[in-house]
């Protein structure tokens, strides 16, 4: 099960206008030994109710650091609040740095890396990049790095001097969409024809051996169809999606309550797939073997209240959750239960799987 | 950069997904029920081999029968860990059900011994001696192998990157079943092998599911599925017969 620890924030910095890099210290434990290009996922009670978000550490594996960098994103109520409020002294919350996001690092190999970053997905990259010059003396690493204007673009100044440190091994492509440049190439969105005649003119595929991708889902998809095209193969490509449909938005609270009622039937409402069947069933019957007996595929695989396949949310009426080894509070409180594990305790009961 | 596209759009264009904060409600149960399959079936298959080791024939046998044993133990492991980073509870899971339970043998092919786990069918019959057994690791191991190149492209990266680490150490299992296999027609045990085969073959090409499934399209929109079930099979019918020519029994 998730387990949150405290974070202390030592510093908060403004990389440009609407980021902040917040460096973080654990107060009472927990493991936050991390590997470059992992995330953290942190929790806040707004107005009563939890949200959780994750963003990327952007410190290198050796800084001996964890700072992780947040853009606000218009109407998120996590980044707006990190980016306005946040401060020094201040405490987050935590669970140990998750996330595949890496190659293993080897001092005595000689390979040839190549990243593609949109906007803020510099983070995790930049761990990886800092990570891996200086822990593969034999590396080199490319960057593509998809901004709308000069202006939005973070860690400028900091890829700048790992290029003078790192003389010759790092090569940093700034490709722009608003903001003219002396080279027409480098201006516009990263697509599939765009990586194409970068791999003709400026970037040797056929020398990568590993190729990382960090940002919004059409780039992630018109640079890995590239990439194919080029010869790599699935192995190859790494992948970090923080998708935009992971909203940072309160959501309304389900309001559940009416009185339990007497009878020993049910008329239940369930959604699957974006279809609603409604059916009588008994309040001695689990609402998922209620919905499997009306030939609905409902999704369940332990029926032990372990696994949460079967998760749904409670969208009207009220259910009692015998056993929960898998939900957590916060999911709870929004009005998810397990499926399997939920008898209705209300006259009526409306359920949904697809929320 | 924020050009704006659905996790539909994006999954049906082959799009990965990569961490379970990316994953929508109807995906993630999808998804977890693979897992759940996949970990049943291994912890399945690791607990009906376990009692193998002991009609192992030699030494040889034995140590192969307890490496696949351990092995596929630790394959569960390893996508159970997975289904918690979803929260499940991965201490009670392993437990959670009786693994070497099984249905008697002469059970009708496709039989589901219990709705309380998620194992492919054909771990529900029980092995019947040391012969069978590596029969039934040919037949079932062939299969996995096809199963795992399926899932090898499954849109949710972790999981397609678990599975790259593990078919390697499932296709090592499947060369002990033909090594095994080829020594005990030296031994002259084909005529018992030949009743195994026809024991298995049926109830290992049940796990495929139904030439047309309802659920494949909308699987397949998400990434989580790429090849039909009638294609899958095939692949495995004719990764059965190359093997069985190799051994020299086929006709």
């Amino acid at each position: 099960m998730a387990r949150f620890h405290q974070l202390a924030v030592t510093d908060v910095r403004k990389t440009i206008r609407d980021a902040v890099v917040v460096s973080l210290k654990p107060v009472n434990g927990g493991e936050f030994d991390f590997t470059q290009g992992q995330y953290l996922t942190f929790r806040r009670d707004f107005d009563g109710t939890e949200l959780r978000r994750s963003y990327s550490i952007c410190a290198a594996k050796g800084d001996g650091l964890l700072q992780v960098g947040i853009k606000k994103v218009d109407g998120g109520a996590f980044s707006t609040w990190a980016n306005e409020d946040l401060k020094p002294g201040d405490t987050l919350e935590a669970m140990s740095p998750m996330g595949s996001f890496f190659t293993p690092i080897d001092a005595a190999q000689a390979r040839n890396y190549l990243a593609f970053a949109g906007g803020s997905g510099i983070t995790p990259v930049l761990s990886i990049l800092k990570t891996t010059l200086a822990a593969e003396p034999h590396s080199t690493f490319t960057l593509v790095y998809a901004n709308r204007g000069v202006n939005t673009i973070m860690f400028r100044e900091e890829l700048e001097d790992l290029k003078n440190t790192h003389m010759g091994r790092l090569t940093v492509i700034h490709i722009l969409e608003s903001d003219a440049q002396d080279i027409d190439l480098f201006t516009g969105r990263v697509d599939q024809d765009k990586c194409a005649a970068l791999f003709r003119h400026w970037i040797d595929i056929s020398s990568i051996d590993t190729a990382f991708i960090c940002g919004p889902e059409p780039m992630m998809l018109g640079i890995a169809a590239a990439l194919r095209d080029h010869g790599l193969a699935d192995d190859q490509i790494k992948f970090e999606l923080f998708a935009s449909a992971q909203p940072g938005r309160l959501a309304r609270k389900a309001s559940a309550t009416s009185a339990a009622g007497q009878a020993k039937t049910t008329q239940a409402s369930v959604t699957l797939d974006g279809s609603a069947r409604s059916f009588t069933m008994d309040k001695d019957q689990t609402i998922l073997d209620a919905a499997l007996g009306n030939a609905i595929d409902a999704p369940y695989a332990c029926k032990a209240g372990v696994c949460s396949t079967c998760r749904c949310k409670v969208l009207e009426g009220e259910v009692e959750m015998v056993a929960n080894h898998a939900l957590e509070d916060y999911e709870v409180q929004r009005g998810y239960v397990l499926s399997c594990q939920s008898f209705p305790v209300t006259d009526r009961v409306v359920v949904d799987y697809d929320q | 950069m924020a050009e704006d596209m659905s996790i539909q759009s994006y999954l049906s264009q082959g799009g990965k997904l990569t961490n379970p904060t990316n994953v929508p409600p109807r995906y993630r149960a999808e998804l977890m029920k693979i897992m759940a399959t996949f970990v049943d079936s291994e912890l399945a298959g690791a607990a009906g081999f376990a009692d193998v080791i002991n009609a192992a024939p030699g030494i040889k046998e034995r140590i192969a029968a307890a490496k696949i044993v351990l092995e596929k133990t630790d394959n569960a492991g390893q996508v159970l860990r997975l289904l918690g980073e979803f929260g499940a509870d991965t201490a009670r899971y392993a437990n959670s059900h009786p693994w070497t339970a099984r249905l008697p043998r002469n059970a009708p092919v496709g039989s589901s011994r219990s709705e309380h786990d998620m194992r492919l069918s054909v771990l529900n019959y029980p092995l019947d001696g040391w012969v069978d057994a590596v029969v039934m690791n040919l037949s079932m191991g062939l299969a996995v192998g096809v199963q795992l190149d399926e899932l090898t492209r499954i849109s949710y990266q972790p999981l397609a990157e678990t599975i790259r680490g593990i078919a390697p150490v499932e296709a090592r299992h499947v060369e002990l079943a033909e090594e095994g296999l080829a020594r005990l027609i030296e031994q002259e045990k084909t005529p018992e092998l030949t009743v195994s085969l026809e024991y298995w073959r049926p109830r290992v090409a049940a796990i495929f599911g139904e030439a047309s499934s309802g659920r494949f399209e909308q699987l397949s929109g998400w990434g989580l599925r790429h090849r039909s079930n009638a294609a899958l099979l095939q692949d495995w019918n004719d990764r059965m017969d190359a093997a069985l020519t190799r051994l020299g029994l086929t006709g």
